[in-house]
């Protein structure tokens, strides 16, 4: 049995869709968090910032509301398994805000194994985000080898810093950043898998 | 990296009766379930070419290749692979019906075939049992031209800069197996492998 820790990104590495796009879609405002989220993604504006810009588009939404859409979210089955199957050596890195999704990692039992962005909630309202997480943080606490997955800009720090760091495009192309510092890149859920299980 | 092909771009990607040469491995691979392919120079433009042709595949990324050799690129991707790994360089054509004998083969060997380009790497080999073994790679003498093809236990190729003969030569002797080849170096070396398959392969 390997040592590793497993940190998997969570938007459109676990998750099929992307999430903030998705809330946007359902509740009308897509465009102008599409363009916010590709620019992010590719690294054109720091994640910090565009995530704040992105979170003020969404602070009108009841946060419930949000957290349900992001529950119901169509997810990456045998990544997930893997996850499940293997969970004390798993943890979930994402950018995304407790508030938001809280009901997500209760579906998939990673309530406890999440580093994330953190928000507090007035009545059912987002008052203030008051800590953006930082992936590269976040991969400098790591004691133990660890592996890394995922797709975009602000995975790369992550990714770069592990011993295996594995750019996952099987939901999205995978960022340049990305492809500069992985150690493997992978296009099929099924591949990245096979391959995770035999780093466990 | 393709450089003495005088074609900017790297040797997987170079395309013979219409085909990439990397493409041309993967039809002969179809049936295997865990093709690793190893980028470097033009790694993006490689990437694109395989997914669109197959998209259960791991790449394996050396990023220092411009200061290592195959043989850094092997050992990367052995890591965690399957008890025997087969090594197929990307500028190399394998005669499909000894691919095919390739694939059945339970245990290691080294592949070559007759002498036939100008500097080649050779392999000096023994005969015990009416079965030939490989001795030495050389420079200067041998009794086949070392083509770059081998199957070893994977835990044999995880350390090395170098060639990947190198990696090979703490393990000698191995099975020798003649494989016929061509391998794609030069613009005459091109011209020959567009022949050989024009002419199926004869």
């Amino acid at each position: 049995m390997s040592r590793y820790i497993f940190l998997f990104d969570l938007d459109s590495t676990i998750t099929k869709q992307e999430i903030l796009p998705t809330i946007a879609h359902k509740v009308g405002i897509y465009n102008e968090m599409y363009r916010l989220t590709e620019n992010t993604m590719r690294g054109e504006i720091p994640f910090k910032q565009s995530f704040l810009q992105r979170v003020e588009l969404l602070k009108n939404v009841p946060v419930n509301e949000v957290n349900n859409i992001v529950r119901d979210i169509e997810l990456n089955e045998k990544i997930v398994n893997f996850i499940r199957t293997n969970k004390d050596r798993c943890y979930i890195v994402t950018g995304n805000l407790d508030i938001w999704i809280s009901g997500l990692m209760h579906r998939i039992g990673m309530e406890s194994n999440v580093f994330c962005s953190k928000a507090l909630v007035k009545g059912d309202y987002l008052e203030d985000v008051f800590s953006v997480i930082d992936k590269n943080a976040i991969a400098r606490q790591m004691i133990l080898p660890f592996v890394a997955v995922g797709d975009g800009n602000n995975d790369a720090e992550m990714i770069d810093a592990a011993e295996i760091g594995i750019g996952f495009g099987g939901v999205r192309d995978v960022a340049p950043s990305v492809l500069a510092c992985s150690t493997h890149v992978v296009y099929s859920e099924e591949k990245l898998v096979d391959y995770l299980e035999r780093l466990v | 990296m393709g450089n003495r092909l005088g074609l900017g771009t790297t040797k997987a990607l170079v395309e013979v009766e219409g085909k990439p040469l990397i493409i041309r491995h993967l039809e002969q691979l179809e049936n295997e379930d865990d093709i690793r392919v190893v980028v470097g120079y033009q790694a993006e433009k490689v990437i694109e070419v395989v997914k669109q042709y197959r998209k259960d595949v791991l790449f394996v990324f050396n990023h220092n290749y411009r200061e290592t050799g195959t043989g850094a690129s092997v050992a990367l991707a052995a890591r965690y692979a399957n008890e025997y790994i087969l090594s197929l360089d990307g500028d190399l054509l394998v005669h499909p019906e000894d691919m095919k004998m390739i694939l059945a083969c339970q245990e290691e060997f080294v592949g070559g075939n007759p002498v036939e380009t100008d500097d080649p790497w050779m392999l000096q080999t023994y005969e015990r049992d009416g079965q030939e073994y490989v001795s030495a790679f050389s420079k200067c003498m041998g009794n086949y031209e070392w083509n770059g093809l081998t199957q070893m236990k994977s835990s044999k190729m995880l350390k090395g800069n170098g060639h990947v003969f190198q990696l090979i030569e703490p393990f000698l002797p191995v099975r020798f197996m003649n494989i016929r080849t061509k391998e794609i170096d030069t613009v005459n070396d091109y011209e020959r492998a567009i022949e050989w398959v024009r002419n199926g392969y004869k």
